[in-house]
């Protein structure tokens, strides 16, 4: 058998167990030892007596791998972004951030709405879990909009499209995820990720309006607050703020000169304020004790997929899989742009069924490579390349595409989890409600991801100024 | 936020044997809290040391690659004890009785072979930079500030290890559950379908909305 032969049926044998319910983390280990193995004793001709050696020799290039792949610094900021969130429950964010917005923008058509858009994002923002957002906001938001009279499918769907603005918006856990494995520049992923995040904002804001101006179901605006009470409202969510500013601005310096340090350095400095403002709203031990093995649980979870993962990648570079699909890829007898939609079609179709860490993670060694080779290679420059832009500017591009695609699987059916956690914690609406509520955001969603693959300038600006 | 556990307690000697386990494993999970808040302070002081009064902390760097696995491995097996490690039960959500039983069973063996392996695999990449007759014991080291790199080394067969026994435990316990044909089976993670993971989500965020208002 060819190398690439064994690559496919290992990969077809991983495929099998990951639908059987096999951790994926395991999975792609197990696949990436046994193809080692395998490729090794081919070498060897099969020779009964070198199965041996063909197993210590595979063992010794996995067992490598944990270790050598998870001390690098970058990977730093993954905890660090987890912990972020935990501590922001209970640093009091949420309420501050709903009341914050509400003075400011409530007065809009559909405002209530509008404000629940801008505080997911915000607190989104920190807290970086889509599913744990829409749970806050759940309890906060949706009683006092039922309160107003909006419609309660209507109402539950904000909040759980509201959710799915954290992955975006700096810090973005996933963001990072994404920079590992295809080797790239974490700052500068996470600074393409602030406009689109801000963008999907504005979209949804806007989609409320017009249909707050064009539809019944919604209840009056909340006005008639004064310019003190909105300025007395920003100090109690201004650690939201200081979070996402403080890293943009440690990985970017708008006002010229140097950045003020790294990425990592910012998420530091975020984390350590919100903490020091758990403390200060009375976060004792048994809650930090509760938030740091929260972290560490989530934290460990990733960094299992990561090095599960990269055993597999070591083998698939021996069996040159990536090479081959690259190759198919680029011999479609089609325009790439459409190979590109079709890729991240198929992305939505997963994502129903599969974790958006897990998805990424397991695909991304094989796709990426060919979205590359799609683009003209990880060196082209932007006048050679089929899609405009440079290598590196295409890996951040199809990052933020691929990471908003995952993003837009939590609120499509049949298994869009933060539908389900919104009905879980408001009794009186269905899944069903919820699925029908969140259905504008879906389109606006999918106008969103159009815009940014027919403007790549939206998402490829900011990152291009460092 | 301590999650509500999915896995369930009796008398039996698995079950004592899973909650002592259990005990060790949260021990372990503390230690990678700990050294992610420690990588913050760290690098809290090292930035406001370099710019506020141009001191960096020396081999910052080195002393973060050296953290990352205490928080990468540590908590391993406190993570498989209630199944948060990512899988997708779509499929297996749909088994029950003893077809579930079997396919967790399957699934959990091959995981244990990979894990043993991977234990002896990563003790090799150790014992190569370990050396009782060097330096601080040590083949290798840091890039800036020299410091001995096996320690970071040693963790990951320690965590492995730990895993091991966790998977050692749920074979057991699939096991029976396989062989008396159990619905409820102990010392194993039960697995949730979305609905129940969302409601259970909304109660533990319940405990802190109650807190914050």
């Amino acid at each position: 058998m060819e190398p690439i032969d064994i690559g496919l049926v290992v990969s077809g044998v991983m495929v099998l167990f990951v639908l059987f319910g096999m951790r994926v983390a395991f999975a792609a280990g197990m696949a990436g030892l046994v193809g080692l193995v395998w490729i090794f004793w081919a070498k060897f001709g099969y020779a009964p007596d070198k199965l041996g050696k063909a197993i210590t020799v595979s063992v010794k290039v996995a067992g490598q791998v944990p270790h050598s792949k998870v001390s690098t610094q970058a990977l730093s900021l993954i905890p660090t972004f987890i912990l972020i969130g935990y501590l922001a429950y209970y640093a009091g964010l949420t309420r501050a951030l709903f009341d914050a917005a509400k003075k400011w923008v409530g007065w809009l058509p559909g405002g209530l709405a509008v404000s629940t858009v801008f505080a997911t994002a915000g607190f989104a923002a920190v807290s970086g879990a889509s599913v744990a957002t829409s749970a806050v906001f759940a309890r906060i938001a949706i009683p006092e909009m039922l309160k107003l009279g909006y419609d309660k499918r209507f109402a539950a769907g904000v909040v759980a499209a509201g959710g799915t603005l954290a992955s975006l918006i700096p810090p973005s856990a996933i963001l990072v995820i994404y920079a590992i494995i295809v080797e790239q520049d974490v700052g500068k992923l996470l600074l393409a990720g602030f406009i689109p995040g801000a963008f999907s904002a504005l979209i949804y804001g806007l989609l409320i309006v017009t249909m707050a101006l064009t539809l019944p179901k919604f209840g009056p605006p909340v006005g008639g607050f004064s310019w003190g009470e909105r300025l007395r409202a920003l100090p109690p969510a201004m650690p939201i703020f200081f979070v996402v500013l403080i890293i943009i601005f440690f990985i970017y310096n708008p006002f010229g000169g140097d950045a003020w340090g790294t990425p990592t350095e910012g998420g530091a400095l975020g984390a350590f304020v919100v903490f020091l403002m758990a403390l200060w709203k009375g976060m004792r031990w048994r809650q930090f004790r509760d938030a740091l093995l929260e972290t560490a649980k989530l934290a460990v979870m990733i960094f299992t997929i990561i090095w599960g993962v990269l055993i597999y990648v070591r083998f698939l570079g021996f069996a040159d899989l990536p090479g081959a699909f690259a190759e198919f890829i680029t011999g479609l007898d089609q325009s790439p742009m459409l190979t590109l939609i079709l890729i991240l079609l198929a992305y939505a179709v997963l994502g129903m069924f599969m974790d958006a860490i897990g998805m990424l993670l397991l695909t991304l060694p094989v796709v990426y490579p060919a979205v590359m080779a799609l683009n003209g290679g990880e060196m082209v420059s932007a006048a050679d390349s089929a899609f405009g832009m440079s290598g590196p500017m295409c890996a951040i591009w199809f990052g933020i595409l691929v990471v908003k695609m995952a993003e837009f699987c939590l609120i499509t059916p049949p298994i869009g989890l933060n539908c389900f956690v919104v009905a879980g914690v408001r009794p009186e609406v269905s899944v069903q409600d919820v699925f029908r509520g969140v259905a504008p955001f879906f389109i606006a969603d999918a106008i969103t991801i159009a815009l940014l693959v027919a403007f790549p300038w939206i998402v490829l600006w900011l990152p291009a100024q460092v | 936020m301590a999650a509500a556990s999915s896995v369930l307690e009796d008398g039996s000697p698995l079950s004592r044997l899973d909650r002592a386990l259990y005990r060790l494993e949260m021990g372990l999970a503390l230690i990678s809290g700990l050294a992610v808040f420690a990588t913050m302070l760290f690098a809290v002081v090292s930035v406001s040391g370099r710019n506020a009064i141009n001191m960096p902390v020396p081999g910052y760097v080195d002393w973060i690659e050296q953290l990352m696995p205490l928080i990468a491995f540590m908590g391993i097996a406190y993570t498989q004890r209630d199944g948060t490690h990512i899988r997708m039960d779509i499929l297996i959500g749909r088994l029950s009785g003893r077809a579930l039983w079997a396919a967790e069973f399957i699934t959990t063996l091959a995981a244990l072979i990979l894990m043993v392996l991977l234990v002896w695999g990563s003790w090799e990449h150790f014992l190569r930079s370990f050396d009782f007759s060097r330096p601080l014991w040590s083949n290798d080291s840091s890039i800036d500030i020299a410091l001995p790199i096996w320690p970071a080394k040693l963790l990951a067969p320690v965590a492995f290890t730990t895993l091991c026994l966790r998977f050692t435990l749920q074979l057991w316990g699939y096991g029976r559950a396989f062989l008396f044909g159990l619905s409820a089976p102990v010392a194993v993670p039960m697995i949730k379908s979305a609905a129940q993971q969302a409601a259970e989500e909304a109660a533990l965020l319940g405990d802190n909305g109650n807190r914050e208002a």
